[in-house]
């Protein structure tokens, strides 16, 4: 989905920010780690650095040792940047987001589509979360069901019988079995 | 406060260094302010994805009403879903829907 928002945006002179959560990193993960790493790819594609964030950034070196990035002013910073240029944000099982930074992380997204509605917010996730996806964005979300479809598992399973390294213990009526076989196991998931 | 800049011509890759009055020297702020903005490097994740992903799949979500109205909705008013979250369980391939 992201490199197809980047193949379409380019054209539109549009931004791409993406976000993978995985459980391993929960920690890692916080609500000014993500929203400031969307901020990231957003000014990385601008060619000048706008001057709120030079200065933010001047300011807090001035303490000892530095301080971090403040949320509120990373999400006003991308109220700013998604007002100026079409902005696709795109989140990868946010369900294995802990569950209290996924309530702000949720809060923050809604305060952008606030100031720049014409944002687009892309997540996917397990279904578990979609009473809280609804709760927070109320009427700007839509819900698609996800599953695994018949010609996507033959594409891939194609693909990967073609990039077999050992060819030789495959022959027409084992493909033929692996193709039939493996589509209607999954189609009951 | 005064400040200028200075090009240091003499370097290869021309430095640009941010003299202050208090005689703090900026080189390169641009990656400096990205690197302190997060640590965190989706990209990376991004591009094990793209490699081990297959062709187009997911192409079919693409032509459903609901992910047209996500992506053409940008010059609606309020209700313009702006949210679109594709939901399944764990494996069914939301992650690589190209």
């Amino acid at each position: 989905m992201i490199d197809r928002l980047c193949d379409q945006a380019g054209g539109q002179n549009a931004a791409v920010a993406c976000f993978y959560f995985d459980f391993a990193a929960q920690k890692e993960q916080s609500p000014t780690s993500v929203l400031g790493s969307l901020l990231k790819q957003a000014v990385g594609g601008l060619e000048e650095v706008p001057g709120e964030l030079a200065t933010t950034y001047e300011n807090q070196k001035k303490v000892i040792g530095g301080r971090g990035p403040q949320l509120s002013g990373i999400v006003r910073m991308l109220q700013t940047t998604s007002s100026k240029k079409p902005t696709f944000i795109c989140i990868d099982a946010l369900d294995e987001c802990a569950a209290g930074y996924r309530v702000k992380i949720l809060d923050s997204l809604n305060q952008i589509l606030d100031k720049s509605p014409g944002t687009r917010v892309f997540v996917t996730g397990r279904a578990h979360i979609r009473p809280e996806i609804g709760r927070c964005f109320a009427g700007r979300a839509t819900s698609v069901s996800v599953s695994p479809k018949r010609d996507d598992i033959i594409t891939y399973l194609r693909t990967r019988l073609h990039e077999d390294t050992t060819p030789d213990a495959m022959d027409s009526s084992l493909e033929a079995a692996i193709l039939k076989k493996i589509p209607e196991d999954i189609s009951e998931m | 406060m005064s400040q200028y800049f200075s090009n240091n011509e003499n370097s290869l890759n021309t430095v640009t260094t941010v003299n202050v009055s208090n005689n703090f020297t900026v080189a390169d702020n641009r990656s400096s302010i990205l690197a302190w903005l997060s640590p965190l490097e989706p990209r990376l994740r991004h591009q094990d994805v793209r490699a081990s992903r297959v062709g187009n799949i997911g192409e079919w979500l693409l032509q459903t009403k609901e992910f047209r109205s996500w992506y053409t909705g940008s010059e609606g008013g309020e209700s313009n879903n702006a949210v679109l979250f594709c939901y399944g369980n764990p494996g069914v391939g939301k992650t690589f829907i190209r």
